[in-house]
């Protein structure tokens, strides 16, 4: 094995992780009082729903690097995995956030609302005046659910290039490498739920403004990663 | 028989598969109380009101709903590596996996209702035992076996290169965070406090002021399965059908629309990311559309 065939996947697992723990920053997530409607966002965990989004995004791009033709060291093929992803995952949180919407609007009967902010950025909405008294908010108000669609796209680049990182190392059994990029991946969405410390509404949450932190843990502990997938690919 | 023809009716059983899996699940977690919905009925006691929910949270729904599904593809991937017929590989696998679920779901209720008997009084009752956990474990038994057998579609006809219990894994992490995102809201913000009025979320100070009155009687699990049935469930099993559904439909039309096109790999798989980016964007607008319903139906709270 070569220096430059260690080299690219190394950079590519590290910048995968620091790419994933920026992804779960922009997930709007309500944890257990949003599934009260006491607090705005999609009403489960950070990791949970960005694992579960961005797995699906490994899905479609494992399956996209498994099609007959597809060349991993071809920088245009690689590209297309990781935007496989990203759509997936897009996919599987879109359709997440617009059921659970169905069921806030028409099950629960409130009106979407964030917390965070007084004015929705992108609908100039105002927001105080809908919130339920004695909540922070709930539903998925458009800025939550634009910021879900670009951390779905992120995590699903994430996902897709460790998945590229992991195949460029040699470990070309699809199962192998399968199972590495999901642990790999809930190790930085772990990473961001610690600190992102409980719920977040989106980019234009003030919690989001502590995403640098979790990047940086995120690249040593991924870069630390890869450099033990390195010594497992030369069969340390 | 043509192969494209082939993939889409294996796509289309996924998803149907799929639609049933989700339904159940969220159902199921309806009966059992999972999910965090569960830190009401946790609290329920502390605030003076004993009740009969079946109290289990064994982790968060998606790992645990990963757990099972894992375990019965794991089953079935052996026995069918075994020479054993797949159907009895899938059933028999789906059956390990509901006993799995039925043994955490005993030992988690049992956990957690003791934990509040001594300072809260909440007493430990053996019939809603009994006349829970076969429905926990039933519903439990139609998501295992249906997200398996989507699982098998996945891999055997869909082009996913993992193996079995990785896609099940997958599949169960993926169908718990959608139930606990979408129909476990039906259930928590709705069905558990039907005494506040319709219209509005439930207040900090209100937490753990669950109903433990039924329609008729005192509620049980069961009460909040029926309610949930109409909505949260469906629309629960209709999002997890849709993702697996529409994921590949997306693929699969990149492919025939780049084979009318006589276009190239690459071309094809543009194509399926442009569908999919196209089908990401139409749920942006309905959502928005659902959020303007409201806002001009409810108004604002004075």
């Amino acid at each position: 094995m070569d220096i430059s065939s260690i080299i690219l996947p190394l950079v590519e697992i590290t910048l995968a992780g620091a790419i994933i723990n920026a992804s779960v920053h922009f997930v709007p997530v309500g944890g257990a009082p949003a599934a009260m409607a006491t607090s705005t966002g999609v009403g489960t965990g950070t990791t949970q729903l960005a694992a579960g989004a961005g797995f699906t995004g490994l899905l479609a791009a494992a399956g996209m690097a498994a099609q007959p033709g597809i060349i991993i060291s071809n920088p245009v093929h690689a590209l297309l995995i990781m935007l496989s992803g990203a759509v997936g995952a897009m996919i599987m949180l879109g359709l997440t956030m617009l059921i659970g919407q169905l069921i806030y609007v028409y099950g629960v009967g409130i009106v979407p609302a964030a917390d965070k902010c007084d004015v929705d950025p992108i609908t100039k909405d105002p927001q105080s005046a809908f919130i339920t008294p004695g909540t922070t908010g709930h539903g998925i108000p458009t800025v939550c659910f634009v910021s879900g669609l670009i951390g779905a796209a992120l995590g699903g680049i994430g996902g897709g290039m460790a998945y590229v990182g992991l195949l460029g190392l040699g470990f070309t059994i699809p199962a192998i490498a399968g199972v590495l990029a999901v642990g790999f991946f809930f190790m930085n969405a772990v990473l961001a739920s610690y600190n992102i410390g409980g719920t977040i509404e989106g980019f234009h949450d003030p919690k989001f403004k502590k995403m640098p932190n979790g990047v940086i843990a995120s690249t040593v502990s991924s870069l630390v990663a890869a450099l033990i997938l390195i010594g497992m690919s030369m069969g340390l | 028989m043509d192969p494209t023809l082939l993939t889409l009716g294996a796509l289309a059983l996924a998803g149907a598969a799929a639609t049933v899996s989700g339904c159940a699940e969220d159902l199921e977690s309806d009966v059992g109380s999972q999910s965090n919905p569960n830190s009401q009925v946790q609290l329920g006691p502390q605030m003076g009101n004993i009740h009969r929910y079946f109290n289990k949270a064994i982790s968060g729904e998606p790992v645990s709903y990963g757990l099972y599904v894992a375990v019965a593809g794991a089953v079935a991937w052996a026995l069918m590596n075994g020479g054993y017929n797949p159907i009895l590989g899938l059933i028999v696998g789906s059956g390990v996996g509901a006993i799995t679920h039925g043994a955490y779901s005993l030992s988690a209720y049992l956990g957690r209702i003791v934990g509040q008997s001594k300072n809260f009084n909440q007493p430990v009752y053996m019939d809603v035992i009994s006349t829970h956990m076969g429905p926990i474990m039933g519903h439990g038994f139609i998501a295992i076996f249906t997200m398996l057998l989507a699982a098998y579609l996945a891999t055997l006809a869909l082009g996913n290169p993992f193996p079995l219990p990785l896609v099940a894994l997958i599949f169960g992490i993926t169908v718990g965070a959608i139930g606990s995102s979408t129909g476990d809201v039906h259930y928590g913000a709705e069905r558990e406090y039907q005494k506040y009025a319709f219209g509005g979320g439930i207040p900090v100070a209100n937490q753990g002021d669950i109903d433990i009155k039924a329609e008729t009687g005192i509620r049980n699990g069961l009460d909040s399965s029926y309610f949930c049935s109409r909505l949260g469930g469906p629309l629960t099993g209709l999002c997890f059908g849709l993702i697996i559904f529409l994921d590949g439909w997306r693929t699969v039309t990149g492919n025939i629309i780049g084979d009318l096109m006589g276009a190239d790999l690459v071309m094809k798989a543009i194509i399926a990311i442009i569908l999919g980016t196209l089908l990401v964007i139409g749920a942006a607008i309905i959502n928005r559309k659902v959020e303007v319903y409201a806002r001009n139906k409810y108004g604002p709270y004075k």
